[in-house]
């Protein structure tokens, strides 16, 4: 599909990413001024403190470059069941602010914590506590930021004029080519350059500035694509039947097309007789309506004398949607008319209200209108698992919960949970009547993934400035990325060196060797996800569920320990992150070895986060009451009114 | 069960905590039971539309989104309490930002 829209679209893709780069790097240097201001530490890992509603409600929570880059795409090939997916969404701005934040907040003030395993130590008087909680996410926010550094190479490299490509593609031909490596560097100087100027707030406002150009992205895109579609209500008409198809290898596509070849030629016959019959009754009563597929059939029926059967199976075809009339040939939108029945490896051939014709493994028609979607996208065990996987893994995300410590006072969080409410609202279900109405106005991209950059290029044709538009919108994601890595960046620099090296090194370290060591860690943890991403990881995607699943399993039960239980105790605090990340990993490795795919182990069908938060909080709760009560002065401290008896 | 000394930021906390916890229970029982009820196998024959979403996806998910958004309002405005979370205290055992430069 090579359209000249492509290139112009490049043109202004590399504008809209050359505003993204040049607006971080200036966030940078406002960042860095605010940052000279007080402390290093606090200043530099914290932002003094400072967060305001706008900063915390639209950063804290993952809204990671995977997330967004994966949605668009499941909705075009799933349909609505995806909305179900991406549901719990509706709960996570009460319970990403309003669970730990005001504890966490109070906590980090009265400790004098930085950062998340600082509060742990303090509030278990526990190095060994501690320790373990920086390890662990430097662990997975090392394999998560290495990860995305492969996501912000290919945007850089898909909008470089004339490389032909629309949106990120995770397959195993990522090229590793010019443009691959000249994407990597510029985009790792970027991220690595103004996070290591600003620190924390560069991170922060970065975010929030991408986050910003999404909304006014999704908001741009919604009226133009509901116009273009006719109204969301047409669109989901058009897809009452609509099937999808499964993705499958080149070699067994040539296996079975040629043997497709009977049944096709009989679905073109059947057009040509309906379309015929079209022809002959609007010339005899031309004020009449079209006829409907079904009285279209009926009337074929009868004229040749034989019902229209499949020549490979021999049964008779199944027709859908009968009450419409057809579609011109070639017209871009269209209903599915008619399926021959499975053969014996599952293909049918289908053909469409626009004369196309066309075979494969198709879904059952009408699961994109319809749970769990196409394939058994979602069964049920999983829509239950995603109502924890988006709440704690925005709960239990280390950089989210630094945010929160960063909060200036509590009329900020009051402020942004209703913020965040907004934003998401008017961020995922537009989205998704975006998706569903591309998806009947490009029913047949080869790419799922490029369904957004289309659709843009697609609604921008005749604006003034379509281009830069939809370069807007292309590199929402490339803004997102950035952000992610950024704020990781921020997150394993302050763990090396505050609580490793600062910790247990070298307390006595001064200002100036803490204030270069930072430096030099980003640039260190810059040059290791270069080197690793030289050979790109596979799956980005999946990767990004694997690390939330991880923060989640790992820190939330201990989190809810330190904020709101007396009785919690250091080894009970490190059991329920021992056995989180283990029951967590554990379930990975099962699948690993028994698909040899990047998927879980999922017994009874739900997801390992639900089982690595149940083992967590039992472990928890479990060796907290087996080991003797923490010293009641340090509960007193952390628990009991300031000054107040 | 509570001390009588809790602080009061706990306090706040914790109750706000609780209708979190609950809010989240009944949004995930309601939206995964009506949309596996209504929209699981649903046949497409049946399938009707409310302002162009399918109606399981109306009543299932649009509706309740937008009644959490709501309650997010009023929690965020009129449940949750201001608290005063108190000065920033400096940590005894960490040398660097407390000492003199050099």
């Amino acid at each position: 599909m090579a359209d000249p829209a492509s290139t112009s679209a490049g043109i202004g893709t590399l504008a809209a990413l050359l505003l993204f780069i040049a607006a971080s790097v200036w966030l940078g240097t406002v960042a860095q001024r605010v940052v000279e201001k007080g402390s290093f530490l606090k200043g530099y890992f914290l932002g003094n403190r400072g967060l305001g509603a706008w900063a915390l409600a639209l950063t804290a929570t993952v809204q990671s470059g995977g997330t967004f880059m994966g949605f668009p795409s499941y909705v075009y090939t799933s349909g609505w069941i995806v909305a179900l997916w991406i549901s719990a969404y509706m709960v996570v701005p009460i319970s990403g602010f309003g669970v730990l934040g005001k504890r966490f907040a109070q906590l980090s003030r009265r400790t004098g914590a930085i950062t998340v395993p600082d509060l742990f130590r303090a509030r278990f008087a526990s190095p060994a506590a501690g320790l373990m909680a920086s390890l662990l996410i430097l662990f997975f926010m090392t394999f998560m930021m290495v990860a995305q550094f492969k996501a912000g190479a290919l945007v850089m490299k898909i909008s470089w004029p004339g490389s032909g490509a629309l949106a990120l593609v995770e397959d195993a031909q990522v090229g590793n080519d010019r443009y691959y490596y000249l994407g990597l560097t510029i985009f790792s100087l970027t991220v690595v350059g103004y996070t290591l100027i600003g620190g924390f707030l560069a991170a922060v406002w970065t975010d929030l500035f991408q986050s910003v150009m999404m909304f006014i992205g999704v908001m741009i895109l919604l009226p133009l694509t509901l116009a273009a579609a006719g109204g969301l209500a047409a669109s989901s008409e058009k897809l009452r039947y609509e099937v999808s198809v499964k993705a499958i290898s080149k070699d067994e596509r040539a296996a079975h097309v040629p043997g497709r070849a009977r049944a096709e030629e009989r679905l073109r016959e059947l057009d040509a007789a309906l379309r015929r019959i079209v022809e002959r009754t609007s010339a005899e009563r031309h004020a009449a309506p079209a006829p409907s597929t079904k009285q279209l059939l009926t009337a074929s029926k009868a004229e040749s004398e034989s019902s229209w059967l499949d020549p490979i199976t021999g049964k008779p075809l199944q027709s859908f949607g009968d009450q419409a009339p057809l579609d011109p040939p070639g017209s871009v939108q269209r209903r599915l008319l008619v399926m021959t029945p499975r053969d014996d490896a599952g293909w049918q051939s289908a053909l469409y209200s626009n004369g196309r014709v066309r075979s494969g493994v198709f879904s059952r028609p009408g699961e994109l209108n319809s749970g769990p979607g196409p394939f058994d996208w979602q069964p049920l065990g999983l829509a239950f698992s995603f109502f924890f996987v988006w709440v704690f893994s925005g709960m239990g995300s280390p950089s989210g919960m630094v945010r929160i410590m960063a909060c200036k006072d509590t009329p900020t969080i009051r402020r942004s949970i209703f913020l965040l409410a907004c934003y998401n609202m008017c961020i995922y279900l537009p989205l998704i009547v975006i998706c569903v109405c591309g998806r009947t106005l490009l029913p047949d991209l080869a790419v799922s993934d490029e369904i957004i950059p289309r659709l843009a290029l697609l609604g921008t044709e005749r604006i003034w400035g379509g281009s830069f538009i939809a370069g807007l919108i292309l590199a929402a994601p490339f803004g997102a990325v950035m952000a992610t890595v950024s704020s990781y960046l921020v997150v394993i620099a302050s763990g090396l060196v505050h609580d490793v090296y600062q910790r247990f090194i070298n307390p006595a370290a001064s200002e100036r060797t803490v204030r270069r060591l930072s430096h030099a860690m980003m640039i260190v943890m810059g040059a290791v996800a270069v080197a690793a991403n030289l050979y790109p990881p596979l799956f980005l995607q999946a990767l990004v569920v694997f690390s939330g699943t991880c923060g989640a399993t790992t820190f939330v039960a201990p989190a809810l320990m330190v904020a709101f239980w007396r009785r919690a105790t250091a080894a009970g605090a490190m059991a329920a992150m021992g056995v989180g990340v283990a029951a967590t990993v554990s379930l990975y490795a099962r699948g690993w070895f028994t698909t040899h795919s990047f998927e879980p182990y999922e017994p009874y069908g739900l997801h390992p986060i639900v089982w690595g938060l149940a083992n967590s909080h039992l472990a928890g709760i479990v060796v907290s009451l087996c080991t003797a009560p923490p010293p009641a002065p340090l509960v007193s401290k952390l628990f009991d009114a300031p000054g107040g008896r | 069960m509570t001390p009588p000394h809790d602080d009061p930021v706990l306090r706040s906390a914790r109750r706000e905590a609780l209708v979190v916890l609950a809010v989240w229970l009944a949004a995930l029982a309601y939206t995964v039971g009506y949309c596996h009820a209504f929209g699981y196998g649903r046949d497409p024959e049946t399938l009707a539309f409310v302002f162009g979403f399918p109606d399981w996806v109306f009543w299932g998910i649009v509706t309740p989104w937008t009644l959490c958004t709501m309650f997010s309002a009023w929690f965020a405005f009129a449940f949750m309490t201001d608290d005063d979370l108190g000065a920033e205290q400096a940590e005894e055992s960490l040398a660097g930002e407390e000492r003199p430069h050099g």
